[in-house]
């Protein structure tokens, strides 16, 4: 290899990786604003039925609930017909908010602390943070994709990922009846008195 | 009653081992780096994805043998209510009774005594380091915590946020596999390595030899009730735990079970 060619080829190596570490910096940044915004506005919220009111903006905003349902229902989601995957989507994206939302407590502020990101894929990110929340310490580690920008596509607590968890529900019930049967226990999970 | 508590995790071992190796698939729940798509559609301001690779995202997710199903479903049903009906206002009544400080202190004391527990599995996971850290977060609760009343570690920044060892760790960190997975009364998910991994568990905590070496009977079983790792004093954790994991699910059983699988699995990596 010519020196000329070799110095080229490491340069664009420290570009690449450069690049690399400035998409995982902007990745970090957003999540970190997002849980802040989140953080700041349960602190300001008495009530657990008020907090789904003042932090579903945020979460609409900064997780993509469209990857979510892919991602959970898995490549039965080809099988869907477009209206399918809207309620679909619209569904799961109550559930979702729902059980986020179920793990804070008005009153009680929960110490994030970020570690270092690391880069599965190109274009995805993961954020592995420690939770220390009424006195007990969980791992939490965010999942991200650049689809447009950073937005949050799993949460993995004490390394049970969310989307893992509804992918087997959503498989059982796939194979009971397709997108129907996914359907149908999603509107009855939404519509549970709870 | 005379237990010798070696021997006991010895004829444990035994029994347990040809039913453990090679029963359960564990698998990744992790997405497959491989598997990075290009943006080609957008929707409401996101883009969507939906090529082959990603939808198969977390195809290996989390599975393990579960050849009882029928009868687990029955228990964890049984079990259910028993929480709702039983356990729930037990712990609100133990909750209600007793002031946060004092609960806390209870606490703290059960969980000091069962240092053992905790130090054996270090030690047999050759985690020295750890080992360490569980002996020096005794000795500083003990001495200084009024005899573990107190968590003054929780103060210490090396001693603050130890992991906690158990048994069935212990057996995942030797390469047993999960077995199959069973659903026990009252206490709920297991597979059949933990489930042995409980007993050793038990054999290891001071409270269980106090409970029978010196109390025996009827007092026995109260003192374990309160002092095991599943008794009242942890009680309204875990049933908020367990909430959380069941509400807003299409299946709870199968939400229960995948939680469980994967939680043990980021234990046995700690």
């Amino acid at each position: 290899m010519k020196p000329r060619t070799l110095l080229l080829f490491l340069a664009s190596l420290t570009l690449i990786g450069g690049m690399a570490r400035a998409t995982t910096e902007e990745a970090e940044k957003h999540l970190q604003t997002a849980v802040n915004e989140v953080i700041t506005a349960a602190d300001h919220t008495s009530s657990s039925s008020a907090l789904e009111t003042t932090v579903r903006p945020i979460l609409e905003k900064n997780i993509s609930f469209d990857a979510m349902t892919r991602h959970a229902v898995g490549p039965g989601w080809r099988q869907f017909t477009q209206e399918q995957q809207k309620e679909a989507i619209h569904l799961f994206t109550t559930l979702i908010i729902r059980t986020y939302i179920s793990k804070f407590t008005p009153g009680e502020h929960p110490i994030i602390t970020f570690k270092a990101a690391s880069t599965p894929a190109p274009g995805r990110v993961e954020v592995p943070t420690t939770l220390l929340y009424k006195g007990s310490h969980y791992d939490v580690t965010y999942r991200l994709e650049n689809t447009g920008g950073w937005y949050i596509t799993d949460v993995v607590i004490e390394g049970v990922s969310l989307i893992a968890n509804y992918r087997t529900q959503f498989d059982a019930q796939f194979k009971e009846g397709g997108a129907i049967s996914v359907i149908r226990s999603l509107t009855r999970s939404v519509d549970e008195k709870r | 009653m005379k237990i010798s508590f070696s021997s006991l995790r010895l004829i444990l071992l035994g029994v347990s081992l040809p039913l453990l190796t090679g029963c359960a698939t564990l698998s990744q729940n992790k997405p497959n780096p491989a598997t990075s798509t290009t943006v080609n559609d957008k929707r409401d301001g996101k883009s969507v994805n939906p090529s082959d690779d990603d939808l198969d995202d977390y195809k290996n997710g989390v599975s393990i043998a579960d050849p009882l199903e029928p009868l687990n479903r029955g228990i964890f049903w049984a079990n259910h209510q028993f929480y709702r009906y039983i356990l729930r206002p037990l712990s609100n009544a133990y909750d209600a009774v007793l002031p946060q400080p004092v609960r806390t202190g209870v606490y703290n004391v059960f969980d000091n005594v069962e240092f053992p527990v905790r130090f054996v599995n270090d030690t047999l996971q050759l985690n020295f380091g750890r080992a360490g850290q569980e002996t020096g977060k005794f000795v500083v609760n003990t001495v200084a915590g009024v005899g573990g009343i107190v968590r003054v570690s929780d103060h210490i920044p090396s001693l603050a946020n130890v992991p906690a060892a158990d048994t069935g760790q212990t057996f995942a960190k030797w390469g047993i596999g999960h077995g199959i997975y069973i659903v026990l009364p009252v206490l709920g998910p297991k597979s059949l390595r933990d489930t042995v991994g409980l007993a050793g568990d038990y054999a290891l905590n001071p409270v269980t030899w106090i409970s029978f070496g010196v109390i025996g009977g009827i007092g026995s079983v109260t003192t374990l009730a309160i002092s095991t790792p599943d008794s009242a004093r942890t009680l309204h954790g875990k049933l908020d735990t367990y909430d959380a994991l069941t509400r807003n699910t299409l299946d709870r059983y199968l939400a229960i079970r995948t939680a469980y699988i994967q939680n043990r699995k980021q234990t046995a990596l700690k």
